[in-house]
């Protein structure tokens, strides 16, 4: 490595000079710059730039090195400074996408494989024991039966829907297992999520109520699925959460079959209830295929009951016909939660 | 040998670079002890390090955590070193028994 070598972070927001510089090194390494990293950790020689990683949260990605600077030594450097930067913003567990046949060379960063899609893209982790750990959690709560089902939930917030498709799922399954994703990215907190799941589904015996995780429908795992409202749609990366799902946490569990509600409203979820079927299903993995069933949604007047219709009507203070979209406990939260806004309501 | 008050980890820490004869030392909580080794020379040099760092956890008193080392063929005082800095990051010890950091 160069001793002129010089490392440091920088916004993208505030460097957009900088950013053009990062943009064509990226793209000299068949790279696109990805909208959501915030920050990037790059090293300069003699003025130029020559390395770039950037960091979305607890995300590593947009990894570049200029061809004539690979030597080993300023590769591990870049990967120290990037774990550095993670570690002072409070983020430890980290995870990281490349191509699949970087993996030796992220190996040396203290990377471990976790699942890749065939010649494309693949997601590693910063340690060698995280996802062995939470699996062993996981196989506690398995429970005996030949057809085990889940359902993976955002739940913003719970509604008749989220309730009939747990009541169909359960009932046609030994033993069911729901999982409500962990992110705090969406108008209901987690915490109140997970309480209106808890309460909407508490009668159902045959049940297990999981927290979410890193690996389930989270940022590291799926960050396309949290940018739905501003409509970008990343292709491809649902299939790193479903091979997750099918790989590691279906396994754990005993998990045969995953339910989902059709979608006929939102193209987001759509598109992953399609890819789930290709994923999960049909495409070649040593995991055991899962059986993905999509029930119809439940209708209201005509009209499928979806969480963003309730969101709809919870911006235009609608609470009048809200309770033919949610159960009572939902209906009871929204009413508390919002309720300065619905005395100030003309 | 453990120490009279062991230092209990209670948070997420890291010291230590990826650099050529350094070592990057990764600490969580845990409720068992923990130690995976990833060395560059594990296989001239996997006893020794693992002797190092099992020793000076147990001089420290951490019973338990999750400590991941990425060696890169540190010297035995470096992969230390680290190894008390991590483990000091990642508990809630204000005050040092320094007789400890031998």
């Amino acid at each position: 490595m160069d001793a002129t070598a010089e490392f440091y972070s920088l916004q993208v927001k505030d460097t957009p000079a900088a950013l053009e510089e990062i943009r064509a090194l990226l793209a000299a390494n068949d790279l696109a710059l990805d909208e959501q990293v915030e920050t990037f950790v790059v090293c300069r020689q003699q003025g130029r730039l020559v390395a770039c990683a950037g960091l979305d949260h607890a995300t590593i990605k947009c990894v570049a090195v200029a061809a004539q600077c690979r030597g080993e030594a300023l590769s591990l450097k870049l990967g120290s400074e990037v774990v550095a930067l993670a570690a002072e913003r409070g983020r430890f567990h980290l995870f990281l996408y490349s191509a699949p046949h970087n993996l030796q060379f992220f190996r040396g960063w203290g990377f471990y494989p976790l699942v890749e899609v065939p010649d494309l893209v693949m997601v590693m982790e910063n340690s060698p024991v995280a996802i062995r750990r939470y699996c062993e959690g996981l196989a506690r709560l398995r429970r005996a039966g030949s057809k085990i089902g889940s359902i993976v939930m955002n739940a913003n917030p719970f509604t008749l829907g989220h309730r009939h498709l747990v009541e169909q799922a359960a009932a046609a399954c030994d033993w069911l297992h729901v999982f409500v994703v962990g992110e705090n990215a969406s108008l209901v907190s987690y915490d109140d999520r997970f309480a209106l799941v808890a309460a909407g589904v508490g009668d159902i015996a045959n049940l297990t109520l999981h927290p979410g995780s890193d690996y389930i429908i989270s940022r590291a795992t799926f960050p396309g699925y949290f940018l739905k409202e501003t409509k970008i749609i990343e292709h491809g990366w649902a299939a790193i959460d479903l091979l997750l799902f099918r790989r590691y946490i279906a396994p754990a569990l005993g998990i045969t079959h995953r339910y989902v509600g059709s979608e006929p409203l939102d193209v987001v979820t759509n598109r992953y209830n399609q890819d789930m079927r290709h994923w999960l299903q049909q495409a070649e993995s040593p995991a055991a295929a899962i059986s993905v069933v999509e029930l119809p949604r439940l209708t209201t007047g005509g009209r499928p009951i979806s969480a963003t219709e309730v969101r709809e009507r919870l911006a235009r203070r609608d609470f009048a016909t809200l309770r033919e979209l949610v159960p009572t406990t939902t209906l009871q939260f929204l009413e508390s939660k919002f309720a300065d806004a619905v005395q100030t309501a003309p | 040998m453990k120490g009279q008050n062991p230092m209990e980890i209670i948070k997420d820490s890291i010291a230590g670079t990826l650099e050529s004869s350094d070592v990057l030392v990764k600490i969580s909580p845990s409720s068992t002890r923990e130690i995976v080794i990833n060395s560059a020379v594990f296989k001239q040099f996997g006893k020794q390090i693992t002797r190092v760092v099992t020793e000076t956890l147990d001089q420290l008193g951490v019973a338990t955590g999750s400590i991941v080392i990425e060696d890169k063929g540190a010297l035995d005082c470096i992969i230390r070193a680290r190894l008390q800095t991590a483990v000091l990051r990642a508990s809630a010890t204000q005050e040092l028994n320094w007789e400890k950091l031998s």
